[in-house]
């Protein structure tokens, strides 16, 4: 089973994000970066479908600056076999189609049957790359996948995804785009004998023009601010409990204008 | 309230930039390592202590380990936690590719125990634990020893644990009494008790491997007749499988804190029935247990260091939360109460928290790296790296144990009544912390140890390379002027150490050897703060040279504040050895000619 793992490198969770003054971009100073956490339940998925056919490569693909190899250099280290760079300063901080155009002509040389993307990547949660990739590559795709299984032939998958209230079960020809969702898999952590022997999995670094690609941006990025902060709450003191009552519900109404 | 309780950008500074752990790497040993097998190597152990063992944190303290029909039970996160840490390679982290270890050094696998221990300290000694016993019968056991129990321990399948403590016999080991009575076979016959057995039984692992200090029949007495065993709490039957080896646990421990590990009194041999095997050489058991103990103690020291770590950030967290109070001198009652850290005293609190939190980092890491360096290096350069090892062992072990426990009590003084009260983690690390300076050695036998022994072993050896250690690096700092002040500094308390110790070696020579060691913790805690004195210069030194390249605000801001923190201890405390020097200076012997009667009332 051969597996294409779209890869990306985002900022922890647990970094605190600011925007910077001019209100491009964030603050990147100071920030740790992790794989994006969809793209970590491919990884685990992948490997586990190679483990189950005891057959196959897991390939990782990311996008991004130097970096990024770290967040690669952490799927080799949980057992990705191989993985590919693509590193360049025109597409780095490309809008979703221009990702989608560079995966796609990435992918032209790796074998695969499947290709993972995470559901959305937790930093600017577009959630189109993988559709896009799939229209290019004109396969289907499947999104928010919670459970897979695919036949012994390879030539079939059947996904259970998750939708409103619900699961449904669909079935789709093989190769196909897969959007990992949570709930998939529980990513298994880097072992030190994964650590050493993923110093030694090679790399495979790519500019743009390596690509014989030219971005084609459909988006441009305008502006970015924080959400405003909260407003203080308001006590009602020292009054009556059916006075407090009947104030409460008029400030719901008519400040609020909730109820 | 943010979860932090470690800071990795700190790890990586003291390993990369303070020790040059990378050089480790020219040596055919570390050879297939790099900077970035170390980063990921902590970033896994982060991620792993984030994800795993943090959110265990207060439940294993609030629900104790339990001991129901011989069997005592823990949370299931520590079975899950030991079996990552076989399956990810942990525990064999740093013994040999033959031994199916990873061969990391032992200065990066520590930093990952830091880690593990900052977000749940009772949970990483499990492992801890597992590697010591392993690497004990690793250097001293038979092939058949190794065969038989090494694998499953480094998987994760078996507990190992260290069983000295007796009734009877704690800090004094010369006086254990079990017994080991030889047989006809390839075994010795069990007899005897032990006590505060830690992680000595548990339901997280399918066997329980003692490395038993035992006597055999007919030894000499004291220290000269004390042998070594691996005595499983199961052992292989005739078929292989297991069955128990007369190992019982007689009661569960109720402990202050560290609640998260069992720790037990054991009864072995009550039918006769508990088979020991004997490792290395009898009688020599307690040369070989010191390695184990070493280990263990650089182990505590770096368990302590982590908890304050993990009080630290919870304590700074909330200090810049908690408005309370105005600045001293505004006068208006109706301004915004300002965040307690703009409270300088509360500054002061949390810069003497970072202060012990990362000098005691810094010293154990140093010891981690003079063992690497004794492992790779041959004659008087290999001596050297294990003479400055054992020198500062006791130190390493205390400073962290003692402070930290000084340092956690800071961090909830910070939180005012909330940090008295459970909702918040700091009376937990409180409770946590204060078995440091008790386990492997309390700090009265590390102070014995220190002056009694290590200080003058070799005809003091040790403590000259130590000297050397620190002049060299007071020469570099005094070239940076902005650090020549504190490198004198420095160089004053280096020459009065120097006359405090020589002063107490006259009075060991005089024959006066009660007098010598009256005050021994005392020099320990004095040699201590000098030995964190120069991990505050070399961590002030390597952020220097790093403040002279181009470097981004973060980067820039935490080198200052590194500085800016090597000063703090200099000014606040290395002072503290004004008066520890003064007192090792007398002669009066007054404790040691106290006579008990006037404790009467």
């Amino acid at each position: 089973m051969k597996s294409l793992v779209c890869l990306k490198q985002v900022p922890d969770t647990e970094t605190q994000i600011k925007v910077n003054a001019d209100g491009s971009g964030i603050v990147t100073d100071g920030i740790k970066y992790v794989i994006n956490p969809y793209d970590e339940f491919s990884v685990e998925e992948a490997l586990k479908l190679k483990e189950k056919f005891k057959a196959g490569e897991v390939v990782v693909l990311s996008i991004g600056p130097d970096r990024c190899v770290e967040a690669i250099r952490t799927a080799l280290a949980m057992g990705a076999d191989r993985g590919v760079h693509v590193c360049d300063e025109a597409v780095n901080n490309g809008d979703p189609f221009v990702m989608a155009q560079t995966l796609a002509a990435a992918s032209g040389n790796i074998e695969y049957d499947i290709i993972f993307c995470g559901h959305r990547a937790i930093d600017d949660d577009f959630a189109e790359t993988g559709a896009m990739l799939a229209e290019l590559l004109k396969i289907p795709q499947i999104t928010l996948v919670t459970k897979i299984e695919v036949s012994a032939d390879k030539k079939t998958i059947t996904c259970e995804r998750d939708i409103e209230g619900g699961k449904e079960t669909v079935e789709s020809p093989l190769p196909c785009v897969v959007s990992s969702q949570k709930g998939l898999n529980e990513p298994r952590y880097a072992s030190l004998p994964g650590i050493m022997k993923a110093k030694k999995k090679p790399v495979d670094k790519k500019t743009f023009a390596d690509l014989g690609l030219t971005p084609d941006a459909k988006l441009v990025s305008k502006n970015f601010s924080m959400p405003g902060s909260r407003q203080a709450g308001q006590k009602f003191e020292g009054m009556e409990p059916q006075e407090v009552a009947k104030t409460v519900v008029q400030a719901l109404r008519s400040e609020a204008k909730v109820i | 309230m943010t979860d932090k309780f470690v800071s990795i950008r700190n790890l990586r500074f003291l390993l990369h930039e303070v020790l040059n752990i990378e050089n480790l790497t020219q040596f055919d040993h570390y050879s297939d390592h790099s900077r970035e097998t170390f980063d990921l190597a902590l970033d896994t152990a982060h991620k792993i202590a984030r994800n795993l063992l943090l959110p265990s944190l207060q439940e294993m303290d609030k629900n104790q380990p339990t001991f129901e029909k011989g069997i005592v039970h823990v949370h299931p996160v520590v079975k899950e936690f030991i079996q990552e840490c076989g399956k990810g390679g942990w525990i064999a982290a740093n013994a040999s590719y033959e031994a199916d270890g990873q061969q990391l050094p032992f200065s990066v696998t520590t930093a990952c125990h830091f880690i593990f221990g900052a977000a749940n300290y009772s949970a990483s000694v499990y492992p801890l634990l597992m590697y010591g016993a392993a690497h004990l019968i690793e250097s001293f056991g038979s092939d058949q020893l190794k065969r038989e129990f090494i694998p499953s321990i480094f998987s994760g399948k078996w507990q190992g644990t260290m069983a000295l403590t007796e009734p009877q016999a704690g800090s004094s080991l010369g006086d254990i009494q079990t017994q080991a009575i030889p047989t006809d076979e390839n075994h010795f016959l069990i007899k005897g008790q032990k006590i505060f057995i830690s992680a000595g039984d548990h339901d997280a692992v399918e066997n329980v491997v003692h490395l038993m200090l035992a006597r055999i029949k007919g030894a000499p007495s004291g220290v000269k007749g004390v042998s070594l065993f691996v005595v499983p709490k199961k052992r292989r039957d005739e078929s292989g499988n297991l069955s128990p080896n007369d190992v019982n646990v007689s009661a569960l421990y109720h402990k202050l804190g560290y609640r998260g590990a069992p720790i037990v009194q054991l009864s072995m041999g009550e039918n006769g029935d508990c088979h020991g095997y004997l490792v290395g050489d009898p009688n020599k058991g307690l040369s070989y247990m010191f390695q184990m103990m070493n280990e263990a103690r650089l182990a505590v020291g770096v368990g302590a260091a982590a908890i304050a770590s993990a009080a630290y950030y919870a304590s700074l967290e909330y200090t810049k939360e908690r408005r309370q109070g105005r600045r001293l001198f505004d006068k208006d009652p109706d301004s915004e109460p300002i965040r307690i850290i703009d409270h300088s005293d509360v500054r002061r609190m949390l810069l003497f928290q970072r202060s012990i939190v990362e000098g005691s980092l810094s010293l154990v890491l140093q010891c981690c790296l003079y063992s690497d360096m004794a492992g790779v290096t041959t004659g008087d350069q290999k001596s050297k790296f294990s003479l400055l090892l054992d020198l500062l062992t006791p130190a390493a072990k205390t400073y962290p144990s003692e402070m930290g426990v000084m340092s956690v009590s800071q961090g909830l003084q910070c939180l005012g009544g909330y940090g008295f009260c459970d909702e918040f983690p700091l009376e937990q690390f409180y409770r946590d912390i204060r078995i440091h300076p008790i386990h492997e050695g309390s700090t009265g036998i590390q102070g014995l140890d220190l002056l009694g022994r290590k200080v003058v072993m070799h005809d003091s050896k040790a403590f000259v390379l130590f000297l050397d250690e620190v002049c060299s690096t007071i020469s570099v700092a005094c070239e940076i002027p902005d650090l020549k002040p504190y490198a004198e500094k420095l160089q004053h308390e280096i020459n009065a150490l120097r006359e405090v110790t020589y002063g107490l070696m006259m009075l060991a020579s005089s024959g006066h050897n009660e007098d010598y060691l009256e005050d021994s913790t005392l020099y320990l805690e004095l040699f201590g703060i000098i030995a964190v004195a120069w991990q505050w210069l070399k961590q002030g030194i390597a952020a220097t040279k790093q403040l002279e390249r181009k470097l981004s605000q973060s980067d820039q801001d935490f080198y200052i504040g590194k500085i800016m923190t090597m000063k703090y201890f200099f000014l606040y405390e290395l002072i503290k050895t004004y008066g520890l020097i003064e007192r090792l200076s007398e002669e009066d012997g007054l404790t040691a000619n106290f006579d008990d009667k006037f404790f009467a009332d």
